[in-house]
């Protein structure tokens, strides 16, 4: 059975998630504050832990980045409900793997849920795993090949590095910095500003319609992601 | 030095010559007139030194006579029978004169060479407090008081300009508690002070005597006006960064206030919308309620949005960014609510990338309103038309619909706020902020927002954003 902490300090909203998350078929803790999450997460090991992002005393960015040091393993989907877009950067920097932004409905909380524990089964992509196949698009990252209907794509260095690094996290936000520092490295120079240039050209190599990506998504304001398969029927969203 | 005590020196100097004559007196039959020279002249040297130039002419002269009364024959008369006597007595006076000159020089030069050092030595000093004291108006308290010391006036104050004639420095104050009793001044002299050709305020010395000035205190007047200028400069400056500082405050404070009170709703607003999915099986009143939710976070994001507009404070985050990406971004938020009606997207031209520098999510926002707006009041048969091209300088975004268009007369109204569509139904209204908040956030980067109406019928909406270059050499072929 999947194993859940909610993170929620507001006890209506907590209530709430518990009993949305119970009725999907999850084992639901729930914890106030950092302190006791650090506690539970360290003892009991959860597949998924969904943080919001206002917590009395310890932040939600701050208790992502201690999760994400001390329980790898458990994915991480953050709350905001700011407006302001830093949140989410903020939060996929600290190491979330995803956010939601309230309101959210219960659907979407449940699909993302989904998503994430389905990337967590995948495991992180290894070199010598199978090409990675997205709809008429395969990418091989063993081979560094890359194919659209079966036909060799020819991308350049840095288009390449983008697209490994988009693959390596499929399914999850990468935000400008952290693509950055995936191509460039840390000493990126002027290159980086046009890592939207970049991606605009691999769509056009990949993307049936560039004007409408299907597999190279935009999170505006926060980065891109490389959105995984969907196996069918599985996910409403 | 006083005047008796000089008086002393010449009276010591003159019995010191008296001295000499009366000691070689006794010795004149062995003595040479070269002797009687070198004595005199130490004398004189030794008077010069001790008393200025006055004292060693005096005594040169006074030699002169002795040594030709006493010394020279025929004695006791000042007659002269050798013709080189007479070189040697010349010799003598013209040697005594010019030494007690060149010492008087030579003691002149090094007093003012001391003057000087010390006059650089308080410049310095002032300078270095007008630059590092706590508050700028102490380091100009500090130099009206030298001045007035120095200069020995009455009173001395600094004015600043462009200000109600009471708000001066703490100077004046300072001046007037340490000379209570000043007779009034009558005599007045002003300074202007200059920072970089602009006139800061003036210096303003007044004294119940005329002021005159040599050329020495002038010099010193003006150095002490350039650091008076420095310093209202840094009161100035000062006073401008604390009420910076203080705006600064308030917008972050205003920031914090804002994203808390989006906070304290949202949250709410998630609560109330998951319990509404919870019971929509049963009711399908819950469908509703969902709806009023989403209307209310919207009413809630654009009443943010206008007060950041409105305060000047929507932060930006400027980068190149490709106008397909914004398009196919664009396309994504509207996707759930086209009801039916077909957006048409289109580059121009399509094969070399159109790029922009632009804060891509404030611009997804106005785009996406746009089309909003063209979904809401677009017949369903007639497909929006959203495109993107060069326009000289910018990027033009276009959203055309073959909706009723704006009456003439109008097409400026609809970018107010509050304003809504004539025909709008209560329950579809917004804020009525969309396209106020529109044009705000075009203009605020760099960018315009206009309407024009469709040939053959309908809106067009065109959004203007600085186009950028893509250099050759910046990117991969």
């Amino acid at each position: 059975v999947v194993r859940v902490l909610v993170i929620e300090d507001e006890p209506e909203m907590a209530a709430l998630l518990a009993r949305g998350l119970q009725a999907a078929g999850y084992d639901v803790d729930a914890a106030q504050n950092g302190i006791d999450a650090m506690g539970l997460a360290l003892a009991e090991g959860y597949d998924l832990a969904v943080v919001d992002v206002m917590l009395p005393g310890m932040s939600g960015f701050e208790l992502c980045r201690r999760l994400r040091e001390s329980t790898p393993a458990t994915s991480i989907l953050l709350l905001t409900a700011r407006d302001a877009v830093d949140d989410r950067v903020r939060g996929l920097d600290a190491g979330a793997d995803d956010y939601l932004t309230k309101p959210f409905s219960t659907v979407e909380l449940q699909a993302r849920i989904r998503a994430q524990l389905r990337r967590a089964r995948m495991g992180p992509v290894p070199g010598g795993d199978a090409p990675l196949v997205a709809g008429d698009v395969t990418i091989d990252l063993a081979r560094r090949s890359v194919a659209r209907h079966g036909e060799a794509v020819h991308l350049t260095p840095t288009e390449w590095g983008l697209l490994r690094a988009l693959v390596m996290h499929a399914g999850r936000t990468l935000t400008h910095h952290q693509l950055f520092d995936a191509v460039w490295g840390r000493h990126h120079g002027d290159a980086q500003q046009y890592l939207r240039v970049y991606v605009a050209n691999l769509r056009r190599k990949l993307e049936a319609d560039s004007l409408r990506p299907a597999l190279i998504v935009t999170e505006p304001g926060v980065g891109y992601r490389l959105e995984l398969p969907e196996p069918a029927g599985a996910d409403p969203r | 030095v006083s005047r008796a005590a000089r008086a002393r020196v010449w009276v010591l100097w003159l019995l010191a010559l008296a001295g000499a004559a009366a000691t070689m007196m006794a010795v004149r039959a062995r003595l040479d007139e070269a002797h009687v020279a070198l004595v005199f002249l130490l004398v004189v040297l030794g008077g010069s030194a001790a008393a200025g130039r006055a004292l060693g002419v005096t005594l040169a002269v006074t030699a002169f006579l002795v040594f030709n009364f006493l010394f020279l024959p025929p004695f006791h008369t000042l007659a002269v029978t050798d013709p080189l006597d007479w070189l040697v007595l010349v010799a003598f006076l013209v040697t005594g004169v010019t030494a007690a000159q060149l010492l008087y020089r030579a003691q002149a030069e090094t007093e003012t060479a001391r003057r000087r050092a010390e006059e650089v030595d308080r410049l310095a000093a002032l300078g270095a407090e007008t630059l590092s004291v706590g508050r700028a108006e102490e380091a100009l308290a500090a130099i009206t008081r030298v001045i007035r010391t120095t200069l020995g006036v009455a009173e001395c104050e600094v004015r600043l300009a462009d200000a109600p004639s009471d708000a001066r420095s703490d100077a004046r104050s300072d001046v007037r508690l340490e000379t209570p009793d000043a007779a009034p001044a009558s005599h007045t002299l002003l300074v202007p002070l200059h920072v970089r050709d602009r006139t800061v305020g003036t210096l303003r010395l007044a004294d119940p005597s005329p002021i005159a000035l040599d050329p020495r205190q002038r010099r010193f007047l003006d150095a002490l006006a350039h650091y008076a200028a420095l310093g209202v400069e840094r009161a100035r400056l000062s006073a401008e960064a604390e009420r910076a500082e203080a705006l600064r405050e308030a917008d972050r404070f205003k920031d914090a206030l804002l994203a808390s009170v989006s906070h304290d709703i949202r949250t709410p607003l998630t609560t109330i919308r998951a319990l509404a999915h919870d019971i929509a099986a049963e009711d399908p009143r819950a469908l509703v309620i969902e709806e009023e939710v989403e209307r209310l976070n919207r009413f809630v994001a654009d009443l943010l949005d206008m007060s950041r507009l409105t305060a000047g404070a929507v932060p930006l985050a400027i980068a190149i960014n490709a106008a397909e990406d914004l398009i196919g971004a664009a396309l994504q938020r509207v996707d759930g609510m086209s009801r039916g009606r077909t957006i048409r997207a289109a580059l121009q031209p399509s094969d070399a990338l159109l790029v922009g520098r632009f804060d891509f999510v404030h611009a997804l926002r106005i785009v996406v309103n746009l089309l909003e707006n063209a979904l809401k009041y677009a017949p369903p048969d007639a497909p929006i038309d959203l495109a993107a091209s060069r326009d000289g300088d910018a990027l033009l975004f276009t959203v055309a619909d073959r909706g009723p268009g704006i009456a003439a007369g109008q097409e400026e109204r609809i970018f107010e706020r509050f304003h809504w569509q004539p025909g709008t139904p209560p329950d579809a209204r917004g804020a009525g902020l969309g396209l106020a908040i529109a044009r705000g956030l075009a203009e605020a980067q760099g960018g315009t927002l206009r309407y024009l109406p469709r040939a053959g019928g309908g809106s067009v909406f065109e959004l203007r954003l600085p186009a950028a270059e893509l250099s050759a050499a910046g990117l991969e072929s």
